[in-house]
């Protein structure tokens, strides 16, 4: 007879949490109110989305939506440079190993996660309030969201850097402004450009859907053609998006392979 | 004092990115109208808005209101992640390449590259007229997206593990199922579990922006009160959506904690 070791028992956390994500699971599907005999009816009427769907005017397209499409490159150029310039330093305040004071760690931190909390378009539509409808007011939003993402990811970056040069700098004299300065920010650079790429692909795909608040970018295009359901009309601009966001992602993969 | 020089190329390099960097925000601000003066300008006009929302409307009414559509938001996002779960799980091993026989794993891949192109919020207004305003929209439009997100995570994890439970299941005779189930899957499972965590947290700021095409959640709410210019509810709106999405997000995190740190305890 085989001695089979015994198998550990569950933990508690998957004796409760699994069957209370199930039971959420179904309470949330019964929330949403699916109802299958709507479902039916309106499925009949899909001709109405997917006919034009496939029927794409390119030239209207073209013609239309070229201007607003490099809005949306611009918008997201300029957000995401801004917004990765500002989340530098913010960063370093926001990690243990380079700010030494825990309450302005604490502030910096909560800024961070505060502005984080807060979606893309939420902030697109109350910039819109604040500083009227347009480009500018998207410029803003996805400033808020590339300088979150940022904050987040390099200064947990920071925070597992190798403490050894740091300690080398301080060891030769060095104040603690100036060994943050030539020992952690050398070490994190090239981080920083690669999150800077990737923050700049998010704000491309981002950037789209900003116009349908005002905020300016091809979206506008897309909102006034989909209230009057033209999808013939939002088909092919949204293949173009699609092919846009492919070459700067592509072209943005190329780069960071050449940094790393 | 001999400093050594960076290799010429590598300042080449340098110098061209950071003028490319210059010049396309230079070309971006210009193409963009922004002017100094309106710089200048935005801070005292965000502070009006947000002055302007100050004291929140805190009547029992608006939250009456508000309260409902912020759950919705939750509803949806984890209906969303479920659906997204499901239906990516499967498909994620015939998307490695480790596991599916032939080129079955590139066609899967450029299929879940695809999905994941489509912003949730377009495949919301495609579906609008076919499912109707409300939260059912919301729903597929997040589960669809999170089926395309969450497939390419999991099948880069399942490309990942070690293969030696694999080999030693084989030489005991198991099967291709037994490998799987015995091999595969108590490998990949905390992790994978993780990114549908992870996926809930974001699919929750996706469908709280819904709302904006009317399908469902507290967006609505919110792009309402803004045009209505009912600042001080837009405000509790506001710190509705902050408190839900925080508190979700602290317990996510904590269950995704235990998660990989039971891993290496138990390794």
């Amino acid at each position: 007879m085989i001695n089979y070791p015994k198998k550990p028992s569950p933990s508690l956390l998957v004796l409760i949490g699994i069957p209370a994500g199930i039971l959420f699971s179904i309470f949330s599907f019964l929330q949403i109110g699916f109802n299958f005999q709507d479902f039916k009816n309106n499925l009949s009427n899909r001709y109405l989305v997917t006919d034009p769907l496939f029927d794409p005017k390119w030239a209207w397209a073209w013609e239309n939506s070229s201007d607003a499409l490099v809005e949306t490159i611009q918008i997201a150029i300029l957000a995401s440079i801004i917004g990765c310039a500002v989340a530098l330093p913010l960063s370093f305040y926001a990690s243990r190993a380079t700010n030494l004071n825990k309450y302005s760690y604490f502030v910096y931190k909560s800024f961070l996660n505060l502005v984080r909390t807060i979606p893309d378009l939420f902030w697109a539509m109350i910039f819109t309030v604040a500083v009227g409808i347009g480009p500018f007011a998207g410029v803003l939003a996805l400033l808020m969201f590339s300088l979150a993402i940022m904050g987040k990811l390099l200064s947990e970056t920071i925070d597992s850097i190798d403490p050894g040069p740091m300690e080398a700098a301080k060891a030769t004299g060095a104040s603690h402004n100036q060994s943050v300065f030539t020992s952690a920010l050398p070490q994190v650079l090239p981080n920083f450009t690669a999150y800077f790429l990737y923050i700049f692909e998010l704000c491309i795909r981002a950037s789209v859907i900003l116009g349908l608040v005002g905020a300016g970018g091809v979206g506008r295009i897309i909102e006034t053609q989909r209230i009057f359901l033209r999808f013939d009309r939002i088909s092919p601009i949204i293949v173009l998006i699609l092919v846009v966001v492919i070459l700067i992602e592509q072209f943005s993969v190329w780069l960071r392979r050449k940094i790393l | 004092m001999n400093i050594p020089k960076q290799p010429l190329n590598q300042r080449i390099f340098k110098y061209s990115l950071t003028s490319l960097i210059v010049i396309s925000a230079i070309w971006s601000a210009s193409g963009l109208e922004i002017t100094l003066d309106r710089i200048l300008n935005a801070p005292a006009q965000i502070a009006t808005l947000v002055g302007a929302m100050f004291p929140l409307d805190l009547s029992s009414e608006a939250f009456d209101r508000i309260i409902p559509k912020v759950f919705e938001s939750l509803f949806i996002a984890w209906a969303g992640t479920v659906i997204g779960a499901i239906f990516s799980f499967p498909i994620s091993f015939l998307a490695a390449n480790n596991i599916t026989i032939g080129s079955v794993n590139r066609v899967i891949k450029q299929i879940l590259n695809g999905i994941r192109a489509f912003p949730e919020l377009i495949l919301a207004f495609v579906f609008l007229p076919i499912t109707g305003l409300g939260p059912l929209t919301g729903t597929l439009a997040v589960g669809i997206h999170s089926i395309g997100t969450l497939g390419k995570l999991s099948s880069e994890v399942i490309e990942g593990i070690d293969e030696g439970p694999l080999e030693s299941i084989k030489a005991s005779g198991g099967s291709k199922i037994n490998e799987l189930t015995f091999g595969v899957i108590p490998q990949v499972m905390p992790t994978i579990t993780s990114y549908w965590l992870y996926r809930f947290e974001i699919n929750l700021r996706a469908s709280a922006v819904l709302g904006v095409v009317g399908a469902g959640g507290v967006g609505q709410e919110l792009i309402n009160q803004l045009r209505f210019r009912d600042f001080p509810r837009a405000g509790t709106v506001l710190i509705c959506t902050i408190v839900l999405v925080l508190t979700a997000d602290t317990i996510s995190a904590a269950i995704r904690n235990r998660i990989i740190k039971g891993k290496t305890v138990k390794s």
